[in-house]
């Protein structure tokens, strides 16, 4: 499935984020959950990659918990200190719910991964959305590694002067932080220029329009796909509505 | 017709006192390779900016006299319109290039200017073959050497097909082997007829060019192989 049509792909994460965000039950959000899964591995998505970046929001998805049982009246308290209730089993269930949303996001997210960013630009200016914004999105892309890198070269550069980052206080440390800003937002606005001229030398903007080497076309697959989306989402909203 | 003609051609930034330029003429002649050498920070880049059409295109300041490409004067042309006369190289590969496949980076100006896609096709072919990186065409340009960057970064204004080319310090941030990748591009393009402007810091770099002129005070003249 990972030749669907990028645009097919962006219904498909549409959908199934949507019913993330409009479900509220926690078995349909499981059963949302469990097509975000197919979907992905259907799409040529990896399962490990996906857990991969969930695990990065492990921290958050405690955090959620807690803060969601700490807010939440009502319920049976399940851990109380001193009476006053850290987790309640409706801030459990809220917590949950929360954590089984991003989870669905983030791994319906993993679906666009199947494509080149090239033919996401190619899908987004195909659904009429202007090229200079598809090429906003692709320099951004781009260009996101080499500020992280730039970042971490000023970081060294500032600890080969000495100062060890991890053994100073707190807020010294946030202070030594705000020394990136300068230099990084001067390379930002300098590689902006220098990168604006070159496309501009390029005959970026020449016409309002502009024709690509490569042009998607939906297949009937394509529109099977779609259609069994919008079937989904609408079976599963009438369930919703109907447990509610 | 003269490629680059340029008349009393004087230029200020808007937020410097004095000109950067001052009266300087330059003619260059087809299938010639100029080089431009000087110290930093003399106008050698600004130069460049002015033969481009980015000044006053995009840069602010004050010019006067004239730069005319092929005859016509750069401020009657739009930016869009010299892509197609002139193409640049600059310093810095990694600011020139932004796609994820070198195919896609060489294809950009022809994309731009709304060409069928088999006449794309073509112009990628060629301008990688003219490079000799043909066998790179579906690399990502991040993974590729400094040398074989700069080389895309030459396709990429090579596939726009223009008559004049302009390498401002295209070798200063790559090793020796690069820069003799580029140098024998250079003689390459030269023997197609194309006229090159090259600004040049590294006088090692100095044995393709037909002419070398030092920018000093704002003027070129002959260069006498010292730069102060």
């Amino acid at each position: 499935m990972s030749y669907l049509d990028p645009r097919t792909k962006l219904v498909m994460v549409l959908t199934v984020s949507s019913l993330a965000v409009l479900i509220t039950n926690l078995y349909l959000l499981i059963l949302v959950q469990i097509i975000a899964v197919a979907t992905v591995t259907a799409a040529g998505g990896s399962i490990l990659d996906m857990l991969k970046k969930l695990k990065k929001f492990l921290l958050i998805f405690v955090v959620i918990v807690f803060v969601q049982s700490i807010f939440t009246k009502g319920g049976q308290p399940l851990w109380q200190v001193m009476n006053f209730t850290i987790i309640s089993d409706l801030g459990l269930f809220r917590g949950l719910q929360m954590i089984l949303r991003f989870f669905i996001i983030i791994s319906s997210a993993s679906i666009m991964t199947t494509s080149t960013p090239r033919e996401i630009i190619q899908g987004l200016v195909q659904c009429k959305i202007p090229y200079e914004m598809a090429f906003m999105v692709t320099i951004a892309i781009r260009f996101l590694p080499i500020l992280r890198d730039e970042a971490n070269d000023i970081l060294t550069a500032i600890q080969l002067r000495g100062i060890n980052l991890r053994q100073i206080p707190l807020l010294k440390r946030l202070k030594t932080y705000s020394y990136l800003l300068m230099p990084m937002i001067t390379s930002v606005l300098l590689k902006a220029q220098e990168l604006s001229i070159a496309m501009e030398l390029r005959a970026f903007r020449a016409y309002p329009q502009r024709t690509s080497l490569r042009v998607l076309k939906m297949q009937r697959l394509d529109y099977l796909v779609m259609a069994v989306c919008i079937l989904v989402f609408l079976i599963i909203m009438v369930l919703a509505l109907k447990i509610k | 017709m003269i490629p680059i003609e340029v008349k009393n051609l004087s230029f200020q930034y808007a937020k410097d006192a004095r000109k950067i330029l001052h009266n300087l003429e330059l003619t260059v002649a087809t299938g010639e390779i100029v080089a431009i050498v000087g110290l930093s920070g003399i106008g050698k880049s600004t130069l460049c900016y002015c033969l481009s059409g980015i000044i006053p295109h995009v840069y602010g300041g004050v010019m006067e006299g004239q730069v005319y490409l092929n005859g016509r004067d750069t401020r009657d042309l739009t930016l869009p319109q010299i892509a197609t006369t002139l193409g640049i190289v600059f310093q810095n590969p990694d600011n020139q290039l932004f796609s994820f496949t070198v195919e896609d980076e060489v294809a950009f100006g022809p994309e731009n200017l709304c060409l069928p896609p088999e006449e794309i096709e073509h112009r990628i072919t060629d301008a990688l073959k003219k490079v000799g990186m043909s066998e790179f065409r579906h690399a990502n340009p991040q993974q590729l050497s400094g040398g074989q960057r700069q080389l895309i970064a030459l396709a990429s204004v090579l596939s726009l097909q223009p008559e004049i080319l302009i390498f401002d310090e295209a070798m200063s941030q790559i090793d020796r082997d690069g820069r003799k990748l580029i140098l024998d591009m250079m003689l390459k393009l030269k023997a197609e007829g194309r006229t090159i402007v090259m600004i040049e810091h590294d006088f090692a770099n100095l044995a393709v060019a037909d002419r070398v002129l030092v920018l000093k005070d704002g003027h070129l003249a002959p260069f006498a192989g010292k730069l102060s």
